[in-house]
């Protein structure tokens, strides 16, 4: 049973009650409608992050096999010998977003996806072999990035759903409840004040008709 | 049961901290909205925002909200030169009264085309409204992360 809030029984308390009600249950309706729409993302988001995960996970496995085939052709020695030259930086453009209330990292990689260039080796002593790996792993580093950022904002959501659900509960279960109960009990005891009052000046009737 | 008169007048602290805590969710649904939105102004446009080096905007608490260039250049690609140079961004979606839909909040017919594309099924814009669905909403999100951003509604807030 909701608890009664520690108040003077007065008609001003119970003004201040009424509009506390009032902004809690506006509140409340906001909050849920957060809720709603913070629970959409997060299920969105865990959906793109499973994706993004398995996209990954295929980039890296045709990155190896790739990677495997080029070191076939052109020997170990050979291909680091290339490969020195070929450290790049990358450029990250991080920023951040708003998506009801929570802020959240984007990241994005800079750069037209088919004019990346990483490709800084001696394209007439190497193979078509290795063009191919340096074009999954682009494909890969793109995937990481896009990967960083959903899991990032699938963390990001699941605290904030945590704590938006503990304050609507709080907010059904406790505030709110407790409020209605406590006006109730001041209408009660205002009541029962008028209905003394009454029989008070009834009483005092009947005494002044007797004397 | 506790008898309340009895009890001190004064709020407990926790009572307090709570309703701190009410008056700031209050505050924050709506921090993210961009700080000018006026037609006038060229920085919130597609076209000027597709020749910036970091798209952004900022927004009511001071914070930057980031454009994604692949979503911006995805966006241009739907519309021509003159409607990128009208097509306010990030677009508000408006969280009404009914929780089965939402409400993208147009100028005009440019929203309506971009919507309608992006969703490939016909909308209409009425009182400088496009209503869609919870479904569709989720799907235009899935298109537009960056360009999107949502508003409570006043009349919810007030």
């Amino acid at each position: 049973m909701p608890e009664l809030i520690k108040v003077r029984p007065t008609k001003i308390e119970l003004v201040k009650l009424k509009r506390r009600l009032s902004l809690s249950q506006r509140v409340q309706k906001i909050i849920k409608d957060r809720l709603s729409i913070l629970t959409m993302e997060f299920l969105q988001t865990a959906r793109d992050t499973a994706e993004a995960k398995r996209n990954l996970l295929d980039e890296f496995s045709k990155l190896y096999k790739a990677l495997s085939v080029a070191a076939g052709y052109h020997g170990y020695i050979a291909l680091e010998k290339e490969l020195i030259a070929t450290e790049a930086d990358l450029k990250i453009t991080a920023g951040s977003r708003n998506i009801a209330g929570v802020r959240i990292p984007s990241f994005e990689l800079m750069g037209n996806p088919d004019k990346v260039g990483m490709k800084g080796y001696n394209l007439v002593d190497t193979s078509s072999w290795l063009d191919r790996a340096a074009q999954l792993s682009e494909e890969s580093l793109r995937a990481i990035v896009e990967l960083a950022e959903l899991q990032r904002n699938f963390e990001l959501l699941a605290m904030e759903i945590h704590r938006t659900k503990r304050i609507t509960n709080a907010l059904e279960y406790i505030v709110i409840p407790g409020l209605q109960v406590t006006i109730n009990y001041l209408n009660m005891k205002f009541e029962e004040r008028d209905r003394e009052e009454k029989v008070r000046l009834k009483r005092v009737k009947v005494l002044v008709a007797q004397g | 049961m506790p008898n309340p008169l009895q009890d001190e007048a004064k709020q407990s602290p926790y009572e307090k901290i709570l309703q701190d805590c009410l008056r700031s969710e209050l505050r924050i649904v709506n921090t993210g909205l961009p700080q000018s939105q006026k037609r006038q102004s060229k920085e919130n446009k597609l076209f000027y925002l597709l020749n910036e080096k970091y798209p952004h905007v900022v927004c009511n608490d001071g914070s930057t909200h980031f454009f994604k260039k692949s979503e911006l250049e995805y966006l241009a690609s739907m519309i021509d030169i003159d409607e990128q140079k009208a097509l306010l961004l990030p677009m508000l979606i408006e969280l009404g009264a009914n929780q089965a839909e939402a409400a993208i909040i147009c100028e005009g017919k440019l929203e309506e085309k971009l919507i309608s594309k992006a969703l490939n099924m016909p909308v209409t814009c009425e009182e400088r409204r496009i209503r869609i669905y919870k479904p569709q909403l989720a799907l235009l999100r899935r298109k537009f992360k960056t360009t999107t951003v949502y508003v409570f509604s006043p009349k919810i807030v007030a």
